[in-house]
């Protein structure tokens, strides 16, 4: 590559295009550095000839001999084996499943020559309603080609009442539905009888999106399901299709309960691919003079300018993934290869069609062709079906050069094979990201994928560590059913359909937690009768109406537009969790959705129907809530040592106050109103936590060395303490293993909280040893519930110090991550079973930062949700702790006793040089 | 209105008082005829307090108003009889303790009070926990007397909650929670001096009746209560609450009527039109002035509001009712089951109208299979009446449903014939299909054959109670007191009938109505009609 690219024809290049015809060709300068292309070899397909694997009357008609992946899957049917398909985007998983009921079909049809039940059906469920129509078709026509009578019908909220609905659940041999409504159906179930009875396939598409809070409903959707089917005398099979995640196995047998057989050797042809990691280039420090950006100013700049501004602006600016990534879709449709464009909202749909068009216009000299790989469209849920359907036809058929579209064409909706995709920003997830760019890829042609990156933490992670991409690990799924809340809806929901009996314990939920939620129940008046006879529902009618799939308690808050404004502008939005409203849509939030931006002007929380109100806005700042939080009554169910590092995981009461907000500029990130009242109330969630305790040892060593460490005007009568430093160190590593975990987890970051401390000890629950004791003979405690439960935070925050001030023995320092959401959502369970993993990812993250400042910035250690305003955060300090968390696993099980026997003693004598620890705690 | 004949407390949410119009409460008053009004808390809610005092004739007590000198009132309930009734009104739970004389030296004088009121007296769930706890239990405790058990009566929980729970009379730990005659809360000895017994009963709010609320009216009575074990024995004497009947609000008033909600009656009140026999007195030109009301919907109001005042039934269309080409009458099924999710149907009653004869089909020796009873009522159905058909009130949401399912699972020789049987339904035809109006406050098969005057045998059962009765004897073999409880079946089947014939004599429409209910182009938005409020008490 060279550093005088002219400004001349891009005619297209001879064959499938590369990432270094890429470089050649696109119009600009580009620093070396900022570019990276990865070379993905290309795999012959695998196959096996269809003869052997199916009968005659499938194999005939069949064009294609199977892969392997697909034979494997089809024999694991066979023997009766549940069966997860986690292979690449166009593998062919649909095709199994079609089989498998295909199989099943002619099984039946022989069956009823004689005289047996002759039926067999198969209920499909999809993630989105869109995909159930594609698939709806797909499927038809598949068996339409192998001259089979299967009909295949669609069943969601938008089939029509009455006869339809009927006929389908009477007739249809494949049913196609999603969770939303299988959890509404199962209330009819005797309506179903038909289906259910003859049910012999569920097939689960799509299933690693079913993670966090939705996973933890599908997964109890899954097993009302099965409970039903069971009582119709049906025991299916189940069939999974997944992207590449981490845990196909751990993750599909969490959403059945049931053992899985996991099929991922991938036996479908893929060409060659190169995937080019894409750094924009630095922002020119004048907006404007777009033709003379000069990259060389960019490169050792930096961690100068760093250390003379502010900690926000001393961050390199780039151009923004925004702006470049519709120049690449422009210009790889001029070069002949049509290309799919990923972008983060359907407004930047939209725009990045009009941008990639004004980049040819801006480059006419470049293009000499205007009209050539023009036909660009945007694709996205907000379109009518319509629309939709005709994009992705003229797709298929190679009647566009180019779509920019939401994740929506991320799921396996047919749009044929792409030469090329872009993606805007890092996706987030490896798991989305390979997804993704699976759609490139004609047969065995060399397929091309650019990664835009954005200037934002997980982005840069990926671009100057190009091989954690091809790491064979991806992500791991959540699909956990160890939220009580959660359990106890279902529960309800269950009972209401078929009575709750002997055959529920161990098999719906294991006794002893099922007889607990029975007798909350009865308690509540909601359920009634015992496990002997069975248990009825009472309560009002419809429980499943009370199900809402997004939050844990049932309680969902409705997004609405504010009156008189234009529909047009309803931002459409999925109704959020009481958690979120409290911290993000408080009166006052400006909220950017989809690229548009919206102002919360009510929030109803009490009431039938919880609500926040919304109108468009158009200002230049965003609202960023300031929070306290605190840890209360942890208490630990499980834990496990590290070397001397100790690490539990339990349950506990987080509160936490999102008092005030401030208003931060769009544009430098100045803030102008701060600290502006939020009118919300504490919030106050029982969650489940883990937590690490650092071994005295390193503890002190860790303070001795940062013991001057001081951070100016720090708001704290605390901020002169020896334990400044340390206590900085804890902080950012708390962030910062926060921040990576969506590396390893398919998380929401913001589903996770944390707080740093120098007293663990006072966030546990001090009588949990005793009162187990007490409530040995069954009777319950005499206090009334609620009865010594702080009110606020401050009296929260208070009784910690209190309670600091009265331990015995010197606490421990650590760290808690919890689940931001009422109940838990299994991600500290998660963490604390990969915590090495992510304690050694964050070290590489704060280790590996270019802002080399103490402090960092908020590409390492920062964290825009802190409750303290990023003060104090120690980087070097981080980073020993972590270093010492790593090493102790390195050593486990050296020294171990020895180091025990000797902290003892040291102890007394320790706590009293460093005179009284305080009670120091950040989020 | 539920034949009880023991003094009434009706029972106002301040929701409801400031949200309905006073001529509702006139109609509640004398729909419900109460002794007593009781406006819940435990908010302080002044002015509903004084609509409430404004609109009845009776006593009105608001607890978190009562004297603050006074923690607990003790009020005789029906005016006349002072010693035969009484409910001891407590300010907050706070005062229990407070109480002069002392709560359990105030029981101890007198039989009469039937409950202590106590609006701060809730249930906390903790799902997280799996937890549910009693707020309060121990200064109810403390001031309980021990040994017996009393009842509680609270704003703060939903009406239709009544639950007992057993604390420990010295620190208030929870013994057990279960109704009363519950394994649960009977194995620790109820009578033991250590132990109170709290039956906590809900008056408050009642979710599922959408923003009009709900209204309760609790009935005092003598204990009636099966106690450890042996079902269905009286033991009289104690005072006590013996039913809560909840009512959707808007079942009162001119919004008793289908098709006016609440924007509807502001804009008839404007033309001076509060009731529903200013309504009747209103020409149908009129009230289809008014904005909102097309000519057709004022039909069906004067039809609706006729209805309800004459407590006639009237049939909106020529449709003959169902079976009525059918050969023979249609027999009247009815079936009890052990609860709402089913496991077993134990009861199957059918009343055959042409002979007057009821035959029932019942499981008294093997309730762990369903099968035997089922296949008793179909050999006798398909051997003796193969052609007749069933009527049902309902009953595509229960009893087909469930006679459909059991068939097909325990005795599936029979689901073709089954199949080939006329199932109609009542409800449906007259309800759902709008063939006719059906007065009573509900349309429930009791309120509407008690408004047609239906005088059936008061067995004091209602569908649940023979449930958890049928679910005891299935559990511990106590066995029911099959009489009463057949006679309970065998009433609903009757009454089924009593509606059919009501019907049948029911005016048909004149012939410009008919003209006007095939007019379907004017309507109201507000479209509630008896049959989609949602009450509870509807289906």
């Amino acid at each position: 590559m060279t550093n005088s690219q002219q400004e001349t024809d891009a005619s297209p290049l001879e064959g499938p295009i590369t990432g270094d015809k890429l470089l050649e060709s696109f119009p600009r300068y580009r620093d070396p550095e900022d570019v990276t292309v990865l070379e993905r070899p290309g795999r012959e397909a695998e196959t096996v000839s269809n003869e052997e694997l199916l009968e005659p009357e499938l194999a005939g008609p069949l064009e294609h001999d199977c892969y392997v992946h697909q034979v494997e899957a089809l024999e694991a049917l066979e023997r009766g084996e549940n069966v997860c398909v986690a292979t690449s985007t166009s593998s062919g998983k649909t095709r199994i499943y079609a089989l498998q009921i295909a199989r099943n079909y002619l099984e039946a049809r022989r069956r009823s020559a004689e005289n047996e039940r002759g039926d067999s059906t198969a209920y499909v469920l999809y993630p989105t309603k869109a995909l159930s129509r594609d698939q709806e078709r797909e499927l038809n026509d598949f068996y339409d080609r192998l001259g089979l009578d299967i009909t295949v019908r669609v069943y969601d909220g938008d089939t029509e009442r009455g006869t339809e609905r009927r006929q389908i659940r009477e007739e249809a041999d494949v049913i196609i539905s999603n969770f939303a409504g299988v959890n509404t159906y199962l209330h009819d179930h005797d309506r179903w009888a038909r289906f259910f009875s003859a049910c012999d396939l569920v097939v689960i598409d799509e299933s690693h999106t079913y993670t966090g809070v939705h996973g933890m409903h599908v997964a109890w959707i899954l097993r009302r399901l099965r409970r039903v089917l069971e009582y119709y005398g049906s025991e299916p099979q189940f069939v999974m299709t997944s992207a590449t995640i981490g845990n196909p196995g751990e993750h599909s047998e969490g959403l059945i309960d049931e053992p899985v057989t996991v099929v991922d050797e991938d036996g479908s042809p893929k060409g060659p691919r190169d995937i080019v990691l894409w750094n924009p280039p630095p922002r020119a420090r004048e907006d404007g003079n777009a033709g003379s950006e000069d990259g060389g100013e960019r490169a050792d700049a930096v961690p100068d300018e760093g250390e003379a501004s502010d900690a926000v602006e001393g961050v390199i600016e780039r151009v923004p993934a925004t702006v470049e990534s519709p120049k690449l879709l422009s210009h790889l449709a001029y070069q002949n290869a049509q290309t799919l464009l990923f972008t983060p909202s359907r407004k930047l749909a939209e725009l990045s069609v009009k941008r990639a068009s004004q980049h040819r216009q801006d480059r006419r000299r470049h293009y000499t062709d205007p009209d050539r790989g023009s036909a660009i469209e945007p694709y996205h849920a907000g379109h009518s079906r319509q629309k939709r359907h005709g994009t992705e036809h003229q797709l298929k058929n190679g009647l566009l050069d180019g779509v920019a579209s939401t994740n929506a064409l991320e799921l396996g909706i047919n749009v044929g094979e792409m030469d090329a995709t872009v993606q805007m920003g890092y996706p987030g997830q490896r798991q989305s990201f390979w997804q993704q760019i699976g759609r490139a890829g004609r047969g065995t042609d060399r397929a091309l994928s650019v990664l835009v990156a954005e200037h934002r933490t997980l982005d840069q992670y990926v671009v100057s560590n190009p091989e954690f991409l091809l790491e064979s690990d991806v992500e791991d799924a959540v699909a956990d059913v160890g939220n009580d809340a959660v359990f106890a809806q279902h529960l309800l929901c269950a009972a209401d359909e078929l009575a709750i009996d002997e055959r529920d314990a161990g098999s719906f939920a294991d006794r002893e937690r099922l007889e607990r939620a029975l007798e909350m129940w009865r308690r509540a008046g909601k359920l009634t009768g015992v496990l002997e006879t069975g248990v009825s529902y009472r309560g009002p009618p419809r429980p499943q109406s009370t199900i809402s799939l997004y939050a844990t308690r049932g309680e969902e808050y409705e997004v609405r537009l504010a009156e008189g404004v234009d529909e047009k502008h309803d931002p459409e939005m999925e109704p959020l969790a009481r958690e979120r409203v409290y911290r993000d849509f408080h009166e006052g939030a400006v909220r950017l959705h989809e690229g548009r931006q919206y102002e919360v002007c009510e929030v109803v929380h009490d009431g039938p129907r919880p609500h926040v109100t919304v109108r468009p806005t158009d200002v230049d700042y965003y609202t960023v809530t300031q929070s306290d939080v605190t840890v209360l009554d942890a208490t630990s169910e499980e834990s496990r040592g590290i070397g001397d590092f100790t690490l539990h995981y339990g349950r506990g009461r987080v509160l936490v106050y999102h008092g005030t907000y401030d208003e931060v500029g769009v544009h430098g990130g100045k803030r102008r109103a701060q600290g502006v009242p939020t009118d919300n109330p504490p919030l106050s969630m029982d969650t489940q936590l883990c937590w690490l305790e650092v071994p005295r040892e390193v503890e002190r060593e860790l303070v001795e060395k940062y013991r001057n460490f001081s951070v100016p005007d720090l708001d704290s009568e605390l901020a002169e303490t020896p334990h400044l430093g340390y206590a900085a160190g804890l902080h950012a590593a708390e962030h910062a293993t926060i921040g990576v975990a969506p590396l390893e987890l398919m998380l929401d970051k913001r589903d996770l909280g944390g707080l740093a401390t120098l007293t663990i000890d006072s966030h546990l629950d001090r009588g949990a040893g005793e009162e187990s004791a007490e409530s040995a003979d069954g009777t319950t405690q005499s206090a009334a519930p609620g009865d010594n439960e702080p009110k606020n935070l401050a009296a929260a925050r208070a009784t910690v110090r209190a309670t600091a001030a009265e331990l015995e023995r010197t606490p421990s320092s650590g760290w808690f991550i919890y689940d931001g959401i009422e109940g838990g959502l299994g991600f500290s369970k998660a963490i604390y079973e990969n915590y090495e993993t992510v304690a050694r990812r964050a070290r590489e993250h704060i280790a590996d930062c270019e802002c080399g400042r103490v402090d960092g910035c908020p590409a390492c250690v920062m964290d825009e949700q802190c409750g303290n305003d990023n003060q104090p955060l120690h980087r070097g300090a981080a980073i020993d702790v972590l270093d010492a968390l790593l090493e102790a696993e390195d050593s486990e099980g050296l020294e171990v006793s020895g180091s025990e026997a000797t902290a003892e003693p040291d102890e007394e004598t320790s706590a009293q040089s460093e005179g009284r620890r305080p009670p120091l705690f950040y989020s | 209105m539920r034949t009880r004949d023991g003094p009434r407390v009706l029972v106002l949410s301040p929701s409801v008082l400031s949200s309905r119009s006073l001529t509702a409460f006139r109609d509640a008053r004398a729909y419900f005829e109460p002794d007593f009004v009781l406006v819940h808390g435990p908010e302080r809610a002044p002015q509903a307090d004084a609509r409430a005092r404004h609109a009845f004739d009776v006593p009105v007590v608001h607890p978190p108003l009562m004297d603050a000198a006074e923690q607990v009132q003790r009020h005789s309930i029906r005016q006349g009889e002072p010693d035969r009734y009484s409910l001891l009104i407590a300010r907050s739970a706070d005062g229990l303790a407070d109480a002069e004389p002392t709560l359990d030296r105030q029981l101890e004088n007198t039989d009469s009070v039937a409950a202590v009121v106590c609006d701060d007296v809730t249930t906390t769930v903790r799902p997280t926990a799996l937890e549910t706890d009693l707020s309060y239990r121990s200064q109810l405790a403390a001031a309980l007397p021990a040994g017996e058990t009393m009842t509680i009566m609270s704003g703060g929980l939903a009406a239709g909650y009544d639950e007992v729970w057993r604390l420990e009379a010295d620190t208030g730990a929870v013994l057990g929670v279960g109704t009363e005659g519950d394994d649960a809360i009977t194995t620790p000895h109820p009578s033991t001096e250590t132990a109170v017994g709290v039956r906590i009963v809900g008056i408050g709010p009642r979710e599922g009746y959408g923003t009009a609320g709900s209204i309760s009216a609790v009935t005092l009575g003598s204990a009636d209560r099966p106690e450890s074990g042996t079902a269905d024995t009286t033991e009289s004497g104690l005072a006590d609450v013996t039913d809560v009947e909840t009512l959707s609000a808007d079942a009162f008033g001119l919004e008793a009527v289908s098709g006016i909600g609440p924007k509807t009656a502001i804009r008839l009140e404007k033309q001076g039109v509060t009731t529903r026999a200013e309504l009747l007195e209103t020409p149908i030109e009129t009230l289809s002035s008014i904005s909102g009301i097309g000519r057709q919907t004022a039909l069906r109001m004067h039809q609706q509001a006729r209805v309800l005042e004459s407590g006639e039934p009237r049939r909106l269309s020529d449709e003959p009712l169902p079976g009525g080409t059918h050969p023979g009458s249609p027999l009247c099924l009815d079936i009890e089951t052990d609860g709402l999710s089913p496991t077993i149907i134990w009861q199957i009653g059918v009343y055959d109208p042409n002979i007057d004869e009821y035959h029932a089909f019942v499981e008294r020796s093997s309730p762990e299979d369903p099968g035997p009873v089922l296949e008793r009522f179909c050999d006798w159905l398909f051997g003796v009446h193969p052609d007749r058909a069933l009527l049902t009130w309902n009953g595509w949401r229960f009893d087909y449903r469930h006679l459909e399912s059991f068939l097909n699972r325990y005795v599936p020789r029979y689901v073709d014939a089954w199949d080939g049987v006329a199932k109609l339904d009542l409800y449906g035809w007259a309800v759902g299909n709008e063939n006719a109006v059906l007065p009573g406050r509900t349309n429930t098969l009791e309120d509407v054959s008690a408004a047609l005057e239906y005088g059936g045998s008061d067995t004091g059962l209602d569908g649940a109670q023979t449930a958890a009765a049928y679910q005891r004897f299935i559990r511990t073999g106590t066995e029911l007191e099959w009489d009463r409880h057949e006679a309970y079946c065998e009433d609903d089947c009757r009454a089924l009938w009593h509606v059919y014939e009501q019907l049948r004599t029911a005016p048909k429409p004149a012939v410009d109505q008919t003209t006007a209910a095939n007019d379907g182009t004017a309507s109201t938005n507000e479209s509630t009609t008896a049959g989609s409020q949602t009450g509870l008490g509807d289906f």
